[in-house]
């Protein structure tokens, strides 16, 4: 009986020691690499011996996996890796994996995760845990494709991920802007809300046309901190949420956000399946969301999706007369998302090349033609000729314009708030909790992992 | 003599094996972990506040809590009824002859071949507010649009829920029930016949109690799933407040890992509220087994 208990304590001892001395040549590999000593043809014969990559990613766009499978992986295969897309429904699931991983000690080397493509919170979760590889965005040869000068105001969404300083942990990839749709079939242009205030009028004329997806899935998330820009009673929209939770402080992050978390628990009675008191129905996820949409039971659907009107009539997810308009004036969440390593990852290198091969222009392009992803290089940086090339990729917007996008842009709340935020609404309007805004942001800024 | 009993001895424990294997490594280690990280025992996160209870009384002293419980049981308990009901009469029509009843006998089997999951589809496309009914009842004139359409899904009824799990449950019910009616025979029913019986009379004091024990070991695996159950509730569910294992699927999604906890504690109290109701249908069901004295 003592001989099994001693086995069962030293064999994760051993496969542990066995680990850290595989994990060697990984830790030199990247010490080289971070200080610059590699050349990005060693690299690229590294990740060549790695052999294969697994690349963890939201897999609930149809056409953004189609992509992978038809593009990603025969370039990769040529570059001599195999490239394993592994398909997840959140990417919080890839964070806890790597956190779980890195805690039973899989160090460098040892873990299951290569590339995860995250932003927001998700990144600050693992750059708080210090389970990030490096700064390695500005070594690879892809990163003249954008503007890491802080000099140009234009580079704020590849130097800050919802607030929070990327330092190169993360690599630019794609773009994306909080988009609504309306059906035209239903809504005439007089008719179209462009602010909160004519959207509540809207829905007084006709309850039930409206929801919006239920935090914590980040586009809902995204709605509510729009509403919260909005009604931020200061008057300074996004401004006030640009700093961390420590320097802004728990009651005054209440003050902050309550007239908004108040708008829509007074616009609960009014959105879809509400009638007759029974609760509000909020679609689970994006799917849900535009089957409503396309079934003409909302009349406003919302997402990120710059381009997200011109694949929803390609793909037959949107109705016929679907068409973007500009909502909320001045408060449209512009950002970026990222690719990132893990501290822990099996094929760092392979990680590597298959984040240089996705921001190259060639992967842009095709991803913005088959996808309908906005690109996450920087096109001010490419010359003329690319430039236009890409342009064409675009699927086009389709009852907007892309100067009234940007001119109504703002950017996301700071990744330490998005939980509060989040936690506060599940709270005061999913949990119709009695108690004080004020109270609840206290609670759960308590709450908050450390 | 020795060798054959060791030799059954070990034969016993041989055939026993994997089923003791996997209570106590899967079913145990996961029930032991549950019931850890209620107690707040989870330095994965960070967290280690073992043996605390703070979770426990969080969620038992919360109105949702009950709300949820009252939701789980609800829909577990109206299903398992409402399929028993309709699974007894087809159990007894389907030891009668009748014209094409092979063919029938394969047909309400099919569902049992079809996983929840696809059932749960099919709620959606047939009865959903954008579903063939509502689109249907849209074109012909009866509703200006299927928004408009009876709802039948997500609301907290849950009528969706119940018809999934009925047409699941029904045909595995009945096919317990006709296995041991088989099995009985047709004497003892006919004997009562003959000594002048009526046909109610003959259903409540013969047939009955014969199937009994068919009613209750069915009855007791589709109300211990239907408890369990998760995609159901989660898809055709009306949203907040929720049955306990999508309230625990909520919990452990949370980024706030002190949830995620209350995830565990929800899960733990679930397992012991299931396990208590079943244990008490068993006793009461052993002790009317002793009072008519066939046990």
């Amino acid at each position: 009986m003592r001989r099994a208990a001693l086995g069962l304590v030293a064999a994760p001892a051993l496969a542990f020691a066995a680990a850290a001395s595989a994990g060697e040549a990984e830790h030199e590999f990247r010490a080289d690499f971070l200080d610059g000593t590699l050349q990005w043809s060693e690299v690229e014969q590294r990740a060549r011996e790695e052999g294969s990559v697994n690349f963890y990613f939201w897999g609930g766009d149809d056409s953004l996996n189609v992509w992978m499978d038809r593009v990603v992986t025969p370039a990769l295969d040529q570059e001599g890796i195999s490239f394993n897309p592994v398909r997840i429904t959140g990417t919080k699931d890839a964070v806890d994996l790597v956190l779980a991983e890195l805690n039973a000690g899989k160090r460098i080397g040892a873990g299951s995760v290569d590339v995860v493509w995250v932003n927001g919170e998700n990144f600050a979760a693992l750059k708080r845990q210090d389970a990030l590889f490096g700064p390695f965005a500005q070594l690879l040869p892809n990163a003249e494709n954008l503007e890491w000068s802080s000099d140009d105001p234009r580079s704020v969404l590849n130097l800050r991920d919802f607030g929070v300083e990327t330092l190169g942990q993360e690599m630019p990839w794609s773009s994306e802007q909080y988009v609504c749709a309306v059906n035209r079939a239903r809504v005439d242009e007089a008719g179209t809300p462009s602010t909160f205030a004519a959207l509540r009028a809207y829905l007084e004329e006709n309850p039930g046309k409206f929801t919006y997806v239920k935090p914590p899935h980040y586009i809902g998330n995204t709605f509510v901190q729009e509403a919260i820009y909005a009604h931020n009673p200061d008057g300074t929209g996004a401004e006030a949420f640009q700093a961390p939770l420590e320097e802004i402080g728990a009651s005054e992050l209440a003050r902050l956000i309550g007239p908004g978390l108040e708008y829509l628990k007074n616009l609960e009675p009014l959105l879809l399946g509400a009638e007759g008191g029974a609760g509000p129905h909020y679609p689970e996820d994006i799917a849900a969301l535009e089957g409503f949409f396309l079934n003409g039971q909302i009349d406003f659907a919302c997402k990120f999706g710059l381009y997200g009107v011109a694949t929803g009539l390609a793909k037959g997810t949107y109705p016929e007369k679907a068409e973007a308009f500009i909502f909320p004036e001045g408060y449209m969440i512009k950002n970026k998302s990222y690719l990132a390593i893990p501290a822990n990852a099996p094929n760092p290198a392979a990680a590597l090349v298959l984040i240089n091969y996705m921001t190259s222009l060639e992967a842009q392009i095709s991803k913005l033609e088959h996808v309908g992803l906005p690109a996450g290089i920087d096109p001010w940086l490419l010359a003329p000729q690319e430039r236009r090339v890409l342009e064409e990729a675009a699927p086009g917007h389709i009852g907007v314009e892309q100067a009234e996008l940007d001119e109504n842009a703002a950017p996301d709340a700071n990744a330490t708030l998005v939980d509060v935020i989040e936690a506060a609404w599940l709270e005061y309007i999913e949990r119709d909790s009695s108690r004080t805004i004020a109270d609840i942001v206290a609670e759960a800024v308590e709450n908050l992992p450390r | 003599m020795r060798r054959p009993r060791e030799y059954r001895m070990l034969r016993l424990s041989l055939e026993m094996a994997p089923m003791a294997l996997v209570l106590a490594v899967l079913f145990g280690g996961a029930l032991m972990m549950a019931i850890l990280q209620a107690m707040g025992f989870a330095p994965w996160f960070g967290v280690n506040t073992f043996p605390d209870f703070s979770h426990f009384r969080a969620l038992w002293t919360s109105k949702a809590f009950w709300v949820s419980l009252g939701l789980t049981l609800y829909y577990a308990t109206l299903a398992t009824l409402i399929a028993l009901v309709m699974a007894v009469p087809l159990a007894l029509a389907l030891i009668k002859t009748f014209p094409g009843k092979a063919l029938f006998s394969g047909l309400y089997k099919l569902p049992l071949m079809v996983p929840y999951t696809v059932g749960i589809a099919l709620a959606v496309v047939m009865l959903g507010n954008g579903g063939m009914f509502s689109r249907l009842a849209a074109f012909v004139g009866l509703i200006d649009d299927p928004g408009q359409f009876l709802r039948i899904l997500n609301t907290h009824y849950g009528w969706g829920i119940i018809a999934v799990y009925v047409w699941k449950q029904m045909p595995f019910m009945t096919l317990a029930i006709h296995a041991v009616l088989i099995g009985i025979g047709r004497d003892t029913q006919e004997a009562a016949a003959v000594l002048g019986a009526g046909g109610r009379m003959i259903f409540l004091r013969i047939t009955l109690p014969q199937i009994l024990p068919g009613i209750v070991s069915a009855t007791l695996i589709c109300f211990a799933f239907n408890v369990g159950a998760f995609e159901a509730p989660f898809i055709l569910g009306g949203g907040f407040p929720d049955t306990l294992p999508v309230v625990a699927w909520r919990y452990f999604n949370d980024a706030d890992y002190t949830r995620q906890l209350e995830g565990m504690a929800a899960v733990v109290s679930l397992a012991i509220i299931s396990g208590l109701i079943l244990t008490a249908y068993l006793i009461v069901y052993r002790r009317y087994e002793t009072k008519i004295g066939r046990v």
